[in-house]
């Protein structure tokens, strides 16, 4: 769509293609970022009002201007560098993490055609970049000079390294049942199937990565680099001001990029199942950014919802969990499905 | 492990049943007070700011016996008293230093003429302590500040003085058994209607 624009302006060619995806990575910029912003006072106002509070109120009606004052208040706050801190990583740390947050959303389709770099080894490439990551969290765990923050980083460096393994493997039954690591195309396979949604064929794969993508993302159950009852905040305890802001921001774009894999591989991504759409023909003519969305905003709220109902793993219990539980079923999971795919 | 066991494990219904817990407390009634914009009326006989009460002429009702401060148990009620004409005791100074009050109430029980009360106004922070040191002044201000309606239950059920007559030797000082402690109420309560 906004190619042809372009190409009606006049511009042409390599330099037309060039400045239609920056036009592009600017929209998705903008748009992440203000699901950031909002994302955050929409996990307080759902953790408040399970807690049977009501959340922000103040800043503008219902506190809906919240995030703003948050954005405004971290931007212009102090930025303390601790004194024994090693100055370059410390302040390479946040980048680092919200680059590789940032980096992942090139590859993710929101709808049909809407995808900033349509490479054949997405799903790959996705997994590559969330597991750099970690290294920014370990970085800064490591240059902050902090007992707090280094455990912090050492836990998270374990939990990735287990999680990882169980994350990619759960997508492995993905891969062999829409034979492709595009994530448009693993999106066109299950329109194939009368379920149309992995979720269905997947259900253990889908568990799997629902479990691995918490621990992925450092989120309750399983936010042990974080944790702020035993670590204070974990790895970004020295951190204040924009550095901590930019934590925050790749803590949920990391959330949204896992929910939006999640939807693309065993939800049916931008497209609803066949069944649904035979028995209300009409549902066909709502954009699929709005279903994309949608399913999205779904895992987000399961996000939150986990956070306010369970308390955090023992980091015993994490490991065991992930070594003994996650990764044999996601193992299981492969063999059933390749045999299917085999025989049927 | 029987199989009841092995169904809830695998099927994970106690995190379920967690979850629906939390799904439900979602739609529940919140119980925060929007507390600047909803204030809670206190309850009747609310021990609050301090405050003297007028006579009619518009002077307070202290006689300066100095009952209130000799129970404080704080010691932050100062009385100074001079002789006036007619030999008439003339209260020249009553302070409450309010920062340094427990709010026990022991001065009310003690006053003999409900000179002394404490209101139902809980909010009076300041920046200096000079504020918070309660003059004569201030003190028959916050009597002004007290609703009428408040004034009325508040002396007709909570106030409780230890003594009332102090005519006669004998019955001098001498602390009210409860049954006439219930009888003056009723006499008050009837002065209110």
């Amino acid at each position: 769509m906004i190619e042809s624009i372009i190409s009606s302006i006049g511009i042409g060619g390599f330099a037309g293609s060039m400045i239609a995806l920056l036009i592009k990575i600017a929209i998705v910029f903008g748009v992440v970022m203000l699901h950031v912003a909002y994302a955050t006072y929409f996990e307080r106002k759902v953790i408040g009002h399970i807690q049977m509070r009501l959340g922000p109120m103040t800043v503008g009606p219902h506190g809906i201007l919240q995030p703003v004052a948050d954005g405004i208040k971290s931007f212009f706050k102090e930025d303390v560098i601790p004194s024994g801190a090693d100055k370059a990583i410390f302040k390479l740390a946040p980048v680092v993490s919200v680059f590789a947050a940032l980096g992942c959303l090139a590859v993710v389709p929101f709808f049909d055609g809407f995808v900033l770099a349509n490479i054949n080894i997405g799903l790959l490439y996705i997994f590559a970049m969330s597991s750099l990551s970690a290294y920014g969290i370990v970085m800064a765990g490591w240059s902050s000079n902090s007992k707090y923050s280094f455990l912090g980083g050492l836990r998270s460096t374990a939990q990735v390294i287990s999680y990882e393994v169980a994350l990619g493997l759960s997508l492995v039954g993905v891969m062999i049942l829409s034979e492709s690591l595009n994530l448009t195309e693993i999106v066109n396979a299950q329109q194939k199937y009368w379920h149309g949604m992995f979720i269905i064929p997947q259900f253990l794969g889908a568990f799997v990565f629902m479990i691995a993508a918490f621990a992925e993302t450092n989120r309750a159950p399983f936010d042990l680099p974080e944790a702020e009852s035993e670590l204070v905040a974990g790895f970004f305890v020295e951190y204040s001001g924009m550095r901590f802001a930019l934590f925050y921001m790749a803590e949920y774009i990391g959330m949204l990029v896992m929910s939006s894999i999640s939807v693309l591989c065993f939800m049916g991504g931008w497209t609803l199942p066949p069944f649904i759409l035979e028995v209300f023909p009409s549902l066909a003519a709502v954009p699929g950014l709005v279903w994309f969305l949608f399913k999205i905003y779904f895992h987000v709220f399961v996000y939150y919802w986990i956070r306010s109902t369970l308390p955090r793993f023992r980091y015993d219990h994490l490991m065991s969990l992930g070594w003994k539980v996650l990764i044999p079923l996601a193992l299981i999971n492969i063999v059933i499905t390749a045999l299917v795919k085999y025989y049927c | 492990m029987g199989v009841k066991k092995i169904i809830k494990t695998v099927f994970m219904l106690e995190i379920l049943k967690g979850m629906s817990l939390t799904f439900r407390a979602l739609f529940r009634r919140p119980v925060t007070r929007q507390y600047p914009k909803h204030k809670r009326e206190p309850f009747a006989g609310f021990r609050g700011l301090h405050a003297l009460t007028r006579r009619p002429d518009g002077d307070a009702v202290c006689v300066g016996c100095g009952l209130c401060a000799a129970i404080c148990p704080s010691q932050c009620i100062k009385i100074y008293t001079s002789e006036g004409a007619d030999h008439k005791k003339v209260v020249d100074r009553y302070e409450i230093e309010v920062l340094r009050c427990l709010y026990c109430g022991l001065c009310v029980e003690a006053c003999p003429f409900k000179a002394v009360v404490m209101t139902d106004i809980y909010e009076y922070s300041s920046f200096t302590r000079q504020e918070l040191y309660m003059t004569k002044d201030k003190l028959l201000a916050n009597w002004d500040r007290f609703s009428e309606k408040r004034k009325k239950t508040y002396f007709g059920s909570f106030w409780k003085p230890l003594f009332t007559d102090f005519s006669g030797s004998d019955k001098q000082a001498k602390l009210q058994d409860v049954s006439k402690a219930k009888k003056h109420e009723d006499i008050y309560l009837e002065a209110g209607k």
